[in-house]
């Protein structure tokens, strides 16, 4: 098998749930349907193609309903610094909105996002200016499938990361090393290579940051100002030449001064890291890590991650984005079965993953901004409590568990296993109003039904048993297979909680069956599902993707 | 000569304790019987683990005063005002930030020591690897997937989680309190850890038992993952009643800052007396505090204010508030904490009012398990420096390493928790020298002038309480009288006198 080569067997359903959950933040049942059945290239392609769809949705808007101006977007208003933590918030409500709604076109553009975000990490409370962090979100987005050498220039001189890494203080005297460092370490090309050589000197660092003298940006969190940005300061930029080391092959860039030296100075800087060899494999084993298995062995190293590299650094290729998305998402290895569920979902992938899987609306983020924000803070807070913050990562390295030891196993530990499970809890048990006639909740009795042939007959039809029960509602539910003993266990023990024997499943069933309208008759089978319910979603089988 | 070491080559050799030559021992001596009694006062001794995040700039944390000018001139845009600086009883060179009142009280208590220019050989300046070092314990050239306390506990307990709740262990070996687990408390294959962010919610989180004896198991990676959460869930399900009783038992009672102070330190370490006065037998808890990467602004519109002044604020007035509710449970025998962070800052400061990362930085440690109050010296801010890890800048300036922080941890394990000298090598690698942190012996570490620091383990110039142990095989050269508690000499070593002075010994 040639790793990089496109997985030629049409996706059984298994094998689209696998790509929707990797490349979205988790697919309904309908998306599954709609890709079973596609060639893995023909299903990506369409990923792909849909991400133009979302391009450009409406901003966000005010979504307090006690105040005049709500509804009306707010980031072109003038800057309400006592808002500044609250349209933070509806900043990342917008984006989470995106993540989950439910359109019929799943695309790549979020989750891939995402992986810039939690790439080229800005913190949001840090900045304190929603203007900045939407700014940055909306680069970030328009340069996830763009070309990598101009997302970099683009971050670069992005207001919120010159504030968040202190480019907007470094001068010329006594230069700020900031982001000249993690430019290097965590954006480009790594601190070291897989044989632990250092990719750069701590001379590089301080060189990088000579460079990098000159940018500020303006109007930051200054009460109703009705512009903001960056501005290239010349006589704060340093305009001696710049002698990189050895491991950049002793580049040297020469220094300039006037009103484009800075703009001049950062492309020769960002050539010369793209050009390090390490830069284009450092970028592909984080999205390998991403997509397919956060855990890298010498022969994926070898096989995946180099040649996966060199075709994105190709002269053909050019740094562009798409085509390594595309390849790598149509992979053989991609599809191998050493990498099925080989994840622990994050957060988001646990939360938004459940909301659409379950499928529940996202009210329009205009027109019903209430129910909209309380929709977003119900998902915010879930994630949150679980230790995912989007745009607001603790710190430029971004969430732990993307490159700590372990990894993704790092979301998981005695308390964040108990705050999953009693956040898809309120899934089961629905408590949470959205709006009136709208609670956050897996609808049970209906879904029953549907599966229930002549409902009302109760006499003539047979009873849905407890295996198709069980089926029903573990029909693309987890990424693995359940043993027969797991299976028996969950009907046995959970279901029928080890004290009745199946048939009385069908006793109780066609109770309600005949009188559907019975309130006890309806909570004992609700009493049942959902304890069967509540039990799958906090399985270890759950957890992972 | 360690504890465990000296009860099983006891009978074999005599030995020097305290100046008395005991030729042999039975193990029904008493003085076998007393250190087994000392084995067991360890079995319950806590060792708390603070880490602050982001690396803390340790030239405005702990202060040297004897060299105020030096001082001033490296970072004059961020450096304390010498009349504002907090002075510590009978070390006149030395003080702390003023925002650090708690901390200076328990300096002059004796409870706190101050342990200079911390950091480790080849020393890398960025926050991920630097701090994996530290919570690992390796060389900078090394990695490994464990921590340093994780392997220890692993060593102590071993069987761990399988054979665990029992009978001799029912309590977490480790509890962090936190959000995401620490690697310091990850062991050979798991974390020994168990992590909560509040004992009294845990329980509620957690429910009751209920998992099946679910043996089903996928292949490769998926397997090894699902076996991974279902092993956390049984760990959290089987401590969650164990430390809900202790924080139910557990009273705080000494003052914390104020809520609406945000001192989340202080929340931590309110947790962690709870439980302890609670009497989980836990033995190492894992708090932290983060914000130390001050780039910029460290300092506000004096620099006596700012996001550095704030943060140690918070350190010193949680530690000093956590060790004042030790002493009023009576528990504060048994727990010592320490600090530790990413690494240190620049000695210079950068144009705007922060530091770059540096290397070397004082560690800190505290309670009344102590034995002295300054391990090391204050860096040599005149010609002390460490060499400049790049050249272009030639006022760049990095604290250079004294301590090892390895020696610390060295000393935590064989003179704190009192495990064999042998285990310690084995879970920090290799063999680490003492820096008599728990001792009132000061032993030589290499042959030299007395009056030469790097000779002692302490890191400095003995003071007349001192214990001298002189190893074999070194020869300190004597320049001058000397006084001191006791004077131990093993054979092979040797103090050679330059001239005729007296040893005054006071012990």
């Amino acid at each position: 098998m040639a790793y990089l080569d496109t997985y030629t067997e049409v996706l059984d359903s298994a094998g689209a749930a696998h790509l929707l959950r990797r490349a979205t933040f988790g697919p309904t049942q309908q998306e599954i349907k709609d890709f079973t059945g596609k060639t893995a290239d023909e299903a990506v392609q369409i990923l792909i193609a849909n991400a133009s769809r979302r391009r450009t949705p409406p901003p966000p808007v005010e979504m307090d309903e006690t105040r005049p101006d709500a509804g009306k977007p707010f980031i072109t208003k003038p800057f309400d610094l006592s808002r500044t933590y609250t349209y933070l918030n509806y900043v990342q409500y917008w984006w989470i909105g995106l993540m989950t709604e439910q359109t019929g076109y799943p695309s790549v553009l979020e989750k891939l996002t995402a992986f810039w975000q939690n790439h080229f990490v800005v913190n949001g409370s840090e900045v304190q200016d929603y203007r900045f962090t939407n700014q940055y979100l909306n680069l970030l987005r328009g340069h996830a499938l763009g070309n990598f050498r101009d997302m970099v220039i683009g971050v670069t001189k992005d207001p919120a990361m010159l504030v968040f890494q202190n480019g907007d203080k470094n001068s010329k005297e006594r230069p700020n090393e900031n982001y000249a460092r993690e430019l290097q370490e965590l954006f480009t090309v790594g601190q070291r290579d897989v044989e632990g050589n250092y990719n750069y000197t701590e001379e590089d660092v301080k060189e990088a940051a000579r460079v990098l003298t000159g940018w500020q940006v303006f109007n930051r969190n200054k009460k109703d100002s009705t512009t903001f940005g960056v501005q290239y300061n010349a006589d704060r930029h340093d305009t001696g030449a710049k002698n990189f080391s050895p491991k950049y092959n002793n580049t040297s860039i020469a220094g300039r001064s006037g009103p484009t030296s800075g703009d001049e100075e950062l492309s020769d800087l960002v050539n010369m890291l793209l050009s390090h060899p390490q830069s284009p494999r450092f970028i592909c084993r984080k999205l390998y890590r991403w997509y397919v298995n956060p855990n890298i062995t010498q022969e994926i190293e070898d096989q995946v991650v180099i040649p996966l590299a060199a075709f994105f650094s190709s002269a053909a290729n050019n740094f562009a984005i798409e085509p390594v998305i595309r390849k790598l998402l149509a992979s053989n290895i991609f599809f191998d079965q050493r990498n099925i569920a080989a994840i622990v979902k994050s957060p988001a992938e646990l939360m938004i993953g459940a909301m659409r899987f379950f499928e529940q609306p996202v009210p329009d983020m205009t027109s019903d901004y209430v129910a909209f924000r309380k929709m977003m803070n119900f998902i915010n807070y879930s994630i949150n409590l679980q230790q995912l913050d989007f745009l607001n990562q603790p710190t430029v390295f971004g969430s732990l568990p993307y490159y700590q030891t372990g990894y993704s196993r790092n979301w998981i530990n005695e308390t964040t296993l108990g705050l999953r499970g009693s956040r898809t809890d309120m899934l089961v048990y629905p408590s949470y109003t959205v709006k009136t006639g709208y609670k956050i909740g897996i609808e049970v009795l209906e879904r029953l039904k549907s599966i229930q042939p002549n409902f009302s007959d109760v006499q003539g039809t047979p009873a849905i048993t407890c295996e198709q029960v069980l089926a029903e509602y573990t029909r693309n539910l987890f990424p693995v297979e359940l043993s027969q003993a797991q299976k028996d266990f969950l009907i046995d023990a959970i279901m029928m909680m080890k004290s009745s024997p199946r048939m009385t499943w069908t006793k109780e069933w066609n109770n309600y069956r005949s009188a559907p309208a019975d309130v006890t008759r309806q909570n004992i089978v609700l009493w049942r599902v959902r304890a069967l319910l509540k039990y799958l979603l906090r399985m270890a089988e759950y957890q992972i993707f | 000569m360690k504890r465990r070491d000296f009860i099983g080559a006891a009978a074999l050799m005599p030995f020097m304790l305290n100046g008395f030559k005991i030729k042999s021992l039975d193990k029904g001596s008493s003085i076998v019987k007393s250190l087994r009694q000392t084995m067991a006062q360890h079995n319950d001794r806590i060792l708390v683990i603070i880490y602050l995040a982001g690396g803390n700039d340790g030239l405005n944390t702990v202060i040297p005063l004897e060299y105020y000018s030096e001082y001033y001139n490296l970072r004059s845009n961020l450096a304390i005002p010498e009349s504002k600086v907090l002075r510590l009883d009978g070390n006149p060179e030395t003080g702390l930030h003023p925002a650090m009142t708690g901390l200076q009280q328990m300096y002059n208590e004796g409870k706190l020591a101050i342990v200079h220019s911390v950091s480790y050989p080849n020393p890398d300046l960025s926050h991920y690897r630097s701090t994996d070092i530290w919570m690992t314990g390796v060389d900078a050239s090394k990695y490994v997937s464990s921590g340093w306390a994780g392997r220890y506990l692993d060593d102590r307990f071993p069987g761990y989680p399988e054979k665990y709740p029992n009978s001799e262990m029912d309590d977490p070996l480790a509890v962090q309190i936190g959000q995401i687990s620490t690697k310091t408390l990850v062991g050979n294959q798991q974390s020994m850890s168990v992590t909560l962010q509040d004992p009294d919610s845990f329980y509620k989180l957690i429910g009751e038992p209920g998992m099946s004896e679910d043996n089903n198991r996928p292949c490769c990676d998926a397997g090894d993952l699902i076996e991974y959460i279902r092993l956390k869930q049984v760990s959290a399900v089987g401590y969650s009643a164990e430390i809900k009783t202790a924080a139910e038992a557990g009273k705080n009672l000494a003052t914390y800052p104020d809520a609406s102070a945000k001192n989340e330190l202080a929340e931590q370490l309110k947790i962690v007396a709870r439980l302890i006065h609670g009497g989980l037998k836990s033995k190492v808890y894992y708090v932290e505090l983060g914000g130390f990467d001050t780039h910029a602004d460290q300092v506000g519109s004096t620099t006596l204010e700012g996001n550095h002044a704030i943060l140690l604020k918070k350190m010193s007035d949680a530690i000093a508030a956590f060790q004042n509710d030790l002493k009023l449970q009576g528990t504060e025998e048994k727990v010592v904490g320490m600090t530790f962070s990413d690494f240190g800052r620049r000695a210079t400061s950068n144009a705007s009012k922060g530091t770059d990362h540096g290397i070397g930085a004082p560690m800190l440690v505290f309670g009344k398990g102590i034995k002295r109050n300054v391990i090391g010296t204050n860096p040599n801010l005149i010609n002390g420096f460490a060499p400049t890890t790049g050249s272009s800048r030639s006022y760049d300036k990095d604290i250079k390493m004294q301590i090892d922080f390895r020696r610390v941890y060295s000393d935590m394990l064989n003179e704190w928790f009192g495990s064999a000298t042998s285990v310690a090598d084995k879970v920090m690698y290799q063999n680490f020298k003492t820096t008599s942190l728990f001792s009132e012996t000061v032993q030589t570490l290499a042959s030299g002038a007395w009056l030469n620091p790097d000779v002692w383990s302490c890191g400095r110039v003995p003071s007349s309480k001192d214990i001298i142990k002189v190893n074999a095989g070194h020869v300190i050269e004597v320049g001058h009288h000397i006084v001191a508690k006791d004077i131990n000499i093993v054979s092979g070593g040797e103090l050679k006198f330059l001239g005729d002075y007296n040893v005054n010994i006071t012990g």
